[in-house]
This record gives C-alpha cells, sequence and structure tokens, in this order.
C-alpha cells in the first residue's frame, strides 16, 4: 500500500500546508505593508552598529545626512520604545533598505566635512573630499567607536577611496546579516499567531483532513491531480500577496477538504454507555469525547499553524521533491491486486485517469460490503479536449425542433 | 448535501426563464462536482440557425473523443434553457479564472446556440436569457458577476479558443445590473388583451384554440392536441415573420396568424 495511499495522504497534507502557509504569508504581507517592522529592525541595528542606542549622535546625523534623509519621507522620529522589538513594531516612516554604499559615502562624508549642511562644508569652497581629509576631520563623527572603524577602513584602503568605501560597507553588511535574522525569527513569531488564528478561524484540523484523504479514494485522487498541476507551475507561490491570498483561498474552496465549520457536524460531546451496576440496574454512563472535541482539533489547529511557520517556499519545494518520490513509484505500472481465488472471475476494475487509480465499485456487490461511488476521477487540467468550438461535423446527428423536450416557464 | 445540481431548474424558472427538462437529466453527468464557484460561457460554434438547438443531442451524447454531457445547461436560440445534465460535464478543458484551474469540477457549463461569428449575430432573447441564466445560477451560489467568464477568458493556454462575438465585460456588467435588482425579467402575457382574449397555448395545451391554431397554420386534422408537431410548425412560422421562434403563441404570435388570414 505504501507508495501510493500513505505517500499521497502525505501530497494532501504537504498541499494543504503550502496553502495555508500561503495565506498567513499574504497576511503576514498586509501587515507588514502597514507596521512596516522591517524599518525598525534596520533602524534598531543601525543605532546598535553605531554605538548609539539613543539615535542622538551619530545614527541621527546618519538619517538626516541628504543620502539616507532622501530614502524616506518626513523626518526622522527615532522609537522612543525600550520594549524589544517585535514584528508589530512601527517602522513609521523610515526606510526599510539603506543601501551599503549610501550607508558608507554617507559616514565618510560626515567624517570628512562635518554633520552641519548649512555652512561653507557645503558650499562652493568646501574642500575636495578625500581619504585625507576625511582622516583629518573624523572626529565630526563624535563617536569614538565609529571613529575607530573609519579610521580602520580609511588606514586600511591605502589611500584607495573605493577600497574605504568597500571596508565600511562590509562592516555595515556583516550588521545587516543579524537585523535579517532577527527580523525573520520576529516573523516566523508572528506567523505562529497568525498561522494560529488562520487554523482556527477556517478550520483546518489538519487531522481530520489526513483522516478523510486516507479514506476517500476519490478526493485523494482529485487532490493529488490539483497538487501535481500546482507543483509544475512556479508561479504559484510568487506575485503579489493580495493575489496568492485569492488564489490560495480559491484553491482551498475548490478543493472538497472538511475544512470550515459549515459543514461541522455537531454530535454530542460524549459517548453514552449502558452499563449494569453491581446491584444489577441499568445505567446509561456519559464519557466525554475528550479526544474529538478538544484534542484533535487543537493539535490539528497546531500542526497546520507551525507549518504556517515554515512559509510557502519550503513547502513548494517539499511538495515538487514529494512529486518526484511519487513518480518513480507511479501507482498505474502496478498490476493491480489481486482478489482473493473465489472472486478472480470478477476483478475489481480499474479506472485509470492519468496517474489517478481509483477502483470502482464491483458490478455486484456483496451486501456486506460497502459500496464505494462510482468514481471516475478526470483531470480537468490535461483534457485538453471540450465540447465547444468544434462545429457539429457531417456525421453529427442534430436535433431538430420536433425532437426538442417540452419548455416550462416564461409565461406570466 | 448531494453535489447534484438539482436546484438548477427551479432557479431558472424563477428568473423568468423558459426551463425545458431533458429526459434524464437528474442523473446525466457523475457525482464528482464541487462546490459551484462560478459559470463558464461556451457557444456551440454550429451554424445552423434552422432551428432552435440542433447540438441537443451532441450535448447529451459527447463525442468520440469526449464522452457526455458537454455542459448542465443548453441554451436554444430562443433563450429556453435545456437541462442537460446535474451533475459533472466535461465542458471546461484546461484553464484557469479567477485562479480556479478545475472547471468541470466547480463550474457550471452553459451551452448556447450561435455559431459565433460576425453573420450570426445573438437573437436579444437569447442573449437575456443567457444573462439572466447566469446571474439566477450566481445569485443562489451567492456569487459576484465576476465569478462567470467566457470559455475564451479560461481556457489554457491563452487563445487556444478561437475569439467569441460575446462581449464578455458587457455581459458581466449586464449580470451584475440583474443582480443588482435592475431590469425584471418579461414575462409573456398568459391572456391576449382585446376582445377575444385568447389565452396563450404552448405544448401540453388542448382545447378548441389548438384546433384553431392547426387549421391556421394548415397543419392536417388531428388529435387537438399541442405537440411537438405542432410546436414545430409554430417555430418555422415565427421564424418566418422574424419573431421568437420559441413554438409558444402568445398574444404578438395570435396577431401575426390573424395578420396571416387578412391578406
Amino acid at each position: 500500500m505504501f507508495g501510493s495511499r500513505i505517500l499521497e495522504v502525505a501530497i494532501g497534507i504537504i498541499f494543504v500546508f503550502l496553502l495555508v502557509s500561503m495565506i498567513c504569508s499574504a497576511i503576514r504581507e498586509g501587515i507588514e505593508s502597514w507596521v512596516k517592522s522591517r524599518a525598525a529592525f534596520l533602524e534598531h541595528g543601525i543605532r546598535e552598529l553605531l554605538h548609539d542606542r539613543h539615535a542622538v549622535g551619530i545614527a541621527r546625523s546618519l538619517y538626516t545626512h541628504p543620502l539616507v534623509y532622501g530614502l524616506y519621507a518626513s523626518e526622522y522620529e527615532p522609537r522612543t520604545s525600550t520594549r524589544r522589538l517585535n514584528a508589530l513594531s512601527r517602522g513609521g516612516n523610515l526606510p526599510s533598505y539603506v543601501p551599503s554604499r549610501i550607508f558608507a559615502l554617507a559616514l565618510l562624508d560626515i567624517a570628512a566635512r562635518g554633520t552641519d549642511t548649512r555652512g561653507a562644508a557645503s558650499g562652493p569652497h568646501a574642500p575636495e573630499l578625500s581619504l585625507a581629509l576625511a582622516r583629518e576631520n573624523v572626529l565630526n563623527l563624535e563617536n569614538g567607536a565609529v571613529q575607530r572603524v573609519v579610521l580602520g577602513a580609511i588606514d586600511l584602503a591605502r589611500g584607495d577611496m573605493e577600497l574605504a568605501i568597500a571596508n565600511i560597507a562590509a562592516w555595515y553588511d556583516s550588521a545587516m546579516d543579524r537585523v535579517s535574522g532577527a527580523y525573520k525569527r520576529a516573523t516566523q513569531k508572528l506567523l505562529l499567531g497568525i498561522g494560529l488564528t488562520v487554523a482556527v478561524v477556517l478550520n483546518v484540523n489538519i487531522i481530520a483532513i489526513a483522516h478523510h484523504l486516507f479514506r476517500d479514494d476519490v478526493e485523494r485522487a482529485t487532490l493529488v491531480a490539483h497538487a501535481d498541476a500546482v507543483a509544475r507551475d512556479s508561479s504559484f507561490i510568487t506575485g503579489s500577496s493580495q493575489a496568492q491570498l485569492t488564489r490560495a483561498r480559491a484553491t482551498l474552496d475548490s478543493l472538497r477538504l472538511p475544512i470550515g465549520w459549515d459543514d461541522v457536524r455537531l454530535t454530542p460531546p460524549w459517548d453514552t454507555r449502558v452499563v449494569r451496576d453491581a446491584s444489577g440496574a441499568v445505567r446509561t454512563m456519559r464519557e466525554p469525547r475528550l479526544w474529538a472535541y478538544v484534542f484533535e482539533p487543537l493539535v490539528g489547529w497546531t500542526l497546520a499553524a507551525l507549518a504556517a511557520m515554515l512559509g510557502a517556499p519550503f513547502w513548494f519545494d517539499l511538495l515538487n521533491k514529494v512529486m518526484v518520490v511519487r513518480s518513480t513509484v507511479k501507482p498505474h505500472e502496478k498490476s493491480p491486486e489481486e482478489s482473493s481465488e473465489d472472486r478472480q472471475t470478477e476483478r475489481d476494475r480499474v479506472v485509470q485517469v492519468d496517474r489517478a487509480v481509483v477502483v470502482a465499485p464491483r458490478a455486484e456487490a456483496p451486501a456486506s460490503r460497502p459500496v464505494a461511488p462510482a468514481a471516475v476521477v478526470e483531470r480537468d487540467l490535461d483534457a485538453d479536449v471540450d465540447a465547444c468550438d468544434v462545429a457539429a461535423d457531417a456525421g453529427t446527428k442534430l436535433t431538430d425542433d420536433e425532437e426538442l423536450p417540452a419548455a416550462q416557464g416564461g409565461v406570466a | 448535501m448531494s453535489p447534484r445540481l438539482t436546484w438548477l431548474p427551479d432557479v431558472l424558472r424563477g428568473a423568468g426563464l423558459k426551463v425545458s427538462l431533458v429526459p434524464g437529466w437528474e442523473t446525466r453527468g457523475t457525482d464528482t462536482l464541487g462546490r459551484i464557484l462560478g459559470v463558464i460561457c461556451h457557444y456551440t460554434a454550429t451554424p445552423d440557425a434552422s432551428r432552435n438547438m440542433p447540438t441537443l443531442d451532441l450535448l447529451i451524447r459527447g463525442r468520440e473523443d469526449l464522452p457526455g454531457p458537454l455542459c448542465q445547461l443548453g441554451l436554444g436560440r430562443d433563450g429556453t434553457y435545456y437541462v442537460v445534465a446535474s451533475g459533472r460535464a466535461n465542458h471546461a478543458g484546461r484553464g484557469e479564472w479567477n485562479g480556479i484551474t478545475t472547471g468541470n469540477t466547480n463550474f457550471i457549463g452553459i451551452e448556447a446556440e450561435n455559431s459565433g461569428r460576425a453573420n450570426d449575430p445573438w437573437p436579444a432573447v437569447q442573449l437575456d436569457a443567457y444573462h439572466r441564466g447566469v446571474a439566477a445560477i450566481l445569485r443562489e451560489k451567492g456569487r459576484t458577476a465576476a465569478s462567470c467568464c467566457g470559455h475564451r477568458e479560461y481556457a489554457l493556454p491563452s487563445g487556444r479558443k478561437s475569439d467569441v462575438n460575446l462581449e464578455m465585460d458587457q455581459f458581466r456588467q449586464r449580470v451584475a445590473a440583474i443582480l443588482g435588482g435592475i431590469a425584471p425579467p418579461m414575462l409573456i402575457p398568459a391572456v391576449e388583451t382585446g376582445v377575444r382574449g385568447r389565452p396563450t397555448l404552448r405544448r401540453g395545451d388542448t382545447g378548441q384554440f389548438v384546433t384553431e391554431l392547426q387549421q391556421r397554420l394548415g397543419m392536417p386534422d388531428g388529435p387537438a392536441v399541442f405537440g411537438p408537431k405542432t410546436e414545430a410548425a409554430v417555430r418555422a412560422f415565427q421564424r418566418e415573420r422574424n419573431m421568437v421562434p420559441d413554438g409558444i403563441i402568445g398574444p404578438k404570435t395570435w396577431a401575426a396568424i390573424d395578420a396571416m388570414r387578412a391578406v
């Protein structure tokens, strides 16, 4: 059985995880475009880098330097809260990215000409920008630690301006790697929260889905066909977050999975058991169905939320890998399962449509055997034939008016 | 809930449309329909304008390379909806609309009888019925006009379907207007106004007016029942006079019959 059913259930689950993470990432993007926490992380990282925790000295000078000032709208208003940054910290108008070259140029310029842009240093008689000038006036930076770094960068460059810029840029980039790491961790925390919310709101209970897929051959085949088509289409996880959200929701909707609250059947949250106690009297006992009502949804939702944390690209890659594994164990290359001897004459009819193999019910199923629905799964995706555009040709029998069935309606 | 579209005839009739149930529609098409997320509008590309729904048989049975049913609904040139199937039909092929790629599972397919050529303009009554039918389905399923598309718009790779003379943006505007409650349906009056007050006749009716009608149309004497032959004769009569060839004798057709005698 391995290679078909279990693998297909896994594919189904990965596919659902992919869709859920797409939805969560899109929501995260939406929140980000509103709060701009990336900018807050960047600003915080620059302050740390410049040894200016409270943004009163060189960090402020850098952000108000014309080269950087042009990267954002309105005034530089540093974050004053001392709370730790998280993915919901407001970044205000500050830039989400400051290119490393701009950073290095601004720093060298401040070192050489000072922070004041109004005086003679911005006039025609300002001295030419050179490493020697920057070295001479390095006290303009007003920050011992940064002065050290700039002096080091200048000295190592041995008079080569570009090399000095590259040195400072490399120093900045190493700090930016840390900023990205911190930002990513904060994002994942938020994604976990979003994932839990989405899982509960949409009722994406992965355990219930897995159960459903394991039992229902038709659904499983449809889902795998769907997943297969998606795995081939790398544009599925690209595009604007809005487009991704719509696409993921539409795909989830089109799969007939036990998702959402509409179809939740309300059964009593307990099992009733009839027992006979010591005196022989019959009593009914209620046993709460803790697993079905409490633990299963909780575990199912949590799993979906954890999956969302890993992000859509991860699941897309995994889906592709599993698809490759699956294609090496193509189910329809195996011989259909042998029935027991007394039934060999009425062997199960196997309907094959692409990779979806579904066993159709026997013509005369024994009463004891539950009859599966007539199961023919057609893949829309590869069916290039369809009805229209093919004018009825000469051989086709056309329906005369006389043969039309009677109509109703349309009369007052 | 059964995925079968057993609600289709009621919803269409409720929108004031003419609906004809093709025998066996309740069980035609497999049970593997999903949630209905929209409608794909097709046309049959059959250039035979002398019959109301010449492709009906083809839509039911399918072709050699494609098993039927080929749609859930056929739309005749007179604006009558032929309910072909209540299950899944092979109408969509490969494509995508609003991110949905499972056309056969999640879309209802409507095949309208038209050649799609410039010399075959859509009859007003048929186009109006097309708008109203799509609007009624979308309303029933709680979708907006954006959920319906032309097959050309759905089909991938794009350009797989040749151009249709069905302007889908206009189509959706019209559907949105109907969904918005503008433009109630025009129904054929049940009785003629005037002295004689002749009732509107259609297939299945009997009585003296049917006899009178058959005599006027020059049909051989037979039982006074409005059967398929009478209906076909009425359609031919209406078609000759550029009237709506729906085989229903309403006030306008009665007037045309009177005019014929006066000549």
